[in-house]
This record gives structure tokens, sequence and C-alpha cells, in this order.
């Protein structure tokens, strides 16, 4: 028994402090996505397209290994202390333990780190001195063409990814395609949070047309759709519609960006 | 703010809710119940253009909305429900914190709300508040609440108006204007007898 004990003591010993001198993780790289603007998928009359400003964002996702550095240096933010207003009790489910990701999770030490609430991707975002990226700022990130895949269009890329059920294992990052812009998997291996995520929403089909409807929502009377075609984008709006910050989701993670 | 922070690097920079969710850890005095919205504990101004944390209204119940002083429609008609809230309340209605924080993090500042305080008569138990964009946007998160600025500097929002207990535990929410707030009023004045 004691020997067990001295085995775990040695063994979060070794993950908690002792690796972190070893694990060194480079800064992430970032890029630059130029300035546009964006056209949210539902918009009100008097809506004109939102200008975005140009902005750097990880190239990748956060990785798992990326977020145990985070939790680390924050114990609050470790799976056992968090603050359930803060987070689900999902949070970081699949790790093994509050500072191991674990052996047997080896393949997805640089895959996306999801089951994390919007909460815990804004303190690591604040951790690292960078912010999430707005709707529009990843909307226009994301819209970007693929440079290195082959592809006819890429709403049909998506919407294929879309129908797919969840991989038993998530893939690394950088294992989709990587935009113009130089982003890699903006589409094909999660969905990601925003900083604004829950803005303004139109609730399904009556979209506002109701007396009770248009006294709940200001502006929600005169609701449109910016583009029909856009199906993906729909899904992503009404995605996001449906979540709540302390939501952690097995394929829901995040990426960060700064001001230019 | 001062706080002591536990394997900070020079590189962290920690939210104020962040940090003082490890003060809450580590300090017994004046403890919040971790399911409180009081833990957020960014700073916001009031109208009289002071610094207060969410924890200023401590100690009585607190009837909160969030609006923006420049709405035509909706928020006039949100602030008329509060203010007939606690009319409905009798004597119990000066026992409550009345509290409305902007949306409008640039026009909106200290002066601005203390303005508009003033032209619809708002007395001492309101307090309007004025944040930064992080700190409205996650108290907005917190409250389950949708809000969305558009290319004019309106905002787009739900009509919701919120009960927080003693200690700022979310206790009840109604949505959309001129709604029956029997149950607010139900759930208040519980709040105040226990």
């Amino acid at each position: 028994m004691k020997r067990g004990i001295l085995f775990i003591l040695i063994t979060v010993f070794s993950g908690g402090i002792f690796a972190q001198g070893k694990t060194v993780i480079p800064d992430k790289k970032m890029v630059t996505v130029a300035a546009g603007s964006y056209n949210p998928f539902f918009i009100t009359k008097s809506d004109q397209p939102i200008k975005v400003k140009a902005v750097k964002m990880d190239e990748t996702a956060v990785t798992n290994v990326e977020f145990l550095e985070f939790v680390k240096a924050n114990p609050q933010w470790q799976r056992s202390k968090v603050n359930r207003l803060f987070a689900d009790a999902s949070y970081l489910k699949h790790w093994e333990s509050d500072l191991v990701i674990g052996k047997k999770n080896e393949n997805i030490y640089h895959s996306p780190v999801v089951q994390v609430s919007w909460f815990a991707a804004q303190a690591y975002a604040r951790w690292k001195n960078k912010r999430l990226p707005t709707i529009a700022e990843w909307e226009l990130a994301a819209k970007a063409p693929p440079k290195n895949i082959k592809y006819t269009s890429l709403t049909e890329y998506i919407l294929g990814w879309y129908k797919k059920p969840n991989l038993p294992v998530l893939p690394n990052v950088k294992s989709t395609y990587q935009n113009q812009y130089g982003l890699y998997d903006m589409h094909g291996l999660v969905w990601e949070w925003t900083f604004n995520f829950n803005s303004f929403i139109s609730n399904g089909d009556s979209r506002g047309n109701t007396q009770e409807e248009i006294k709940a929502f200001c502006a929600a009377g005169s609701v449109n759709v910016s583009d029909r075609d856009d199906y993906a984008g729909y899904l992503r709006f009404s995605y996001r519609g449906s979540l709540k910050g302390n939501f952690c989701i097995a394929n829901l993670g995040f990426r960060c960006a700064t001001d230019i | 703010m001062a706080i002591v922070l536990f394997g900070c690097s020079d590189t962290a920079k920690k939210s104020a809710f962040e940090g003082d969710m490890i003060k809450h850890a580590t300090a017994p005095v004046g403890t919040i119940p971790s399911e409180s919205i009081y833990m957020l504990r960014d700073t916001f101004s009031t109208q009289d253009n002071q610094q207060v944390a969410l924890t200023h209204f401590t100690g009585k119940p607190t009837v909160l909305g969030m609006i923006f002083t420049n709405c035509n429609y909706a928020c006039p008609r949100l602030t008329a429900d509060i203010k007939s809230i606690k009319e409905k309340l009798g004597e119990n209605g000066e026992d409550v914190n009345y509290v409305l924080v902007t949306f409008d993090t640039e026009r909106d500042t200290p002066a601005q709300l203390k303005k508009y305080a003033e032209s619809i008569d708002l007395d001492k138990n309101w307090t309007l508040l004025h944040g930064n964009e992080e700190s409205v946007r996650t108290l907005s998160v917190l409250l389950n609440l949708q809000f969305e600025k558009d290319a004019e500097g309106n905002f787009s929002h739900s009509n919701l108006i919120s009960v927080l207990d003693k200690e700022g535990i979310l206790k009840f929410q109604k949505e959309g204007l001129e709604a029956n707030h029997e149950m607010t009023i139900t759930t208040i004045k519980e709040i105040i007898n226990k």
C-alpha cells in the first residue's frame, strides 16, 4: 500500500514538475488574417457588413499538451478543482487525471484539446496574453480557400465533414488542410469557441416573427438571412446558439488570436 | 488588484476573475459560494465613477438587467419593468439592489449612465455599471444572455431580468418585455425573508 502511494507521488511529481522542465513547447506560430468584411448569417435590415480588422491567429487549435501547461500553472483550472459554474462535468474528461493526459492517450497529445469550456478557453487565452477570436474574425479567416488539398467547393467540403460521425481518436492538428492565410484545420477537425459565441440569435424557423419573440429580443423583428446557400454557415450559427459558457463538448476546441 | 498567484510566470496575465478564484480558494474570509455570479470579480464603474466588484451587492437580493442607453425600443421598457417590480414590492422594494449593466462599453461612460439615471428618475437603490468588453461579455455568458453589436454601434440583445440572492446566486430569470413578473416578485420576497 505504501509503495502504491509512493508510486502515485512519483507519478504526480514527475508529471507535475519534472516533466515541465523536459517538455519544451515552442511558442505557437501565429499568422496574419487580412482585414475584410463579414456578413453575419442572420442580419437585421439596418445591418451593414461588419468590418473586420486584420488580426493574428494561432495557426492551429490549442493542443492537449499545450493545455496541460496551462492547468499546471493554474491549479484552479485542474479537472478536480474547477468551478462548475465555469466548466461542466465533462471538462477534460478524456484525460487520465488532473495533470496527466495519459499513456493510452499518447496519440492525442498533439490533437486539439476538446471538452474545454468557454471560460477555460478565455482563461487560457489571457494566460498567453492573447484572446479568443470574435465570430466575425473566425468566420472571415475560415472562409479562405484551402491551398494544399483538392476540392471543388469549400461548402461541400465542410458539409462532408459535418456529416461524418466523430472519429474515435481525434487526429492531430495540421491533419486536414492549410488555407491561404496559413491557418490549419479551420474546418475538418473540431468546432471552435469564439469570444462572442453568445451573440444575438433568432429562435429557429419563426425568426422572431411572433409578438413574444419581438418582445424578447431587441431588433428581432426584422431578421433576414444573408446567404441562403451557406448551409454550413447556418449550422455553425445554430451550433453556437445552442452552447452555454460552461459546456465541455467532445468536438469543441479553440485557438487564440491577438490584435496587430 | 493585488492577488497572490501560484505558478505565475512572467508571461502570465490573469483576468480578474481567474485571479480571484485562486484568492477565494485560499482565503477563508468572506467566502462566496462557488455557484455565485459574484465569482466574476472584474471591476465595474458605477454612474458615480466608483470602482466596484459585483460583491458590492452582497447582502441584499439583486435585480439585474443588461441594457444600453441609446436603445430606443426595448431598454426603456426593460427599465420600466424593473421599476414596476420595485413598486409592486412595496416596502420590500427598498431592500433590493437594482442593477443595470450596459452593453455599450464605448458610449455609456459613467457620466452618460449618470445622465441617463437622472433623466428617468432612478433613485439611490439603482446602480448603473460600465465595464470593459471582456467583463461585460463574461457576465452575459454567466447569465445566458445573448447580445451582439451591429455595424452602427447599437446592440441586438435578449431582454432578460435576473434575480440574484444575497450571495449572488442566480435564482430566477424572466425573458421578455412587459412580462408577467409575479414569480419574479415572489422570488425576491422569499430571498428577503430568508
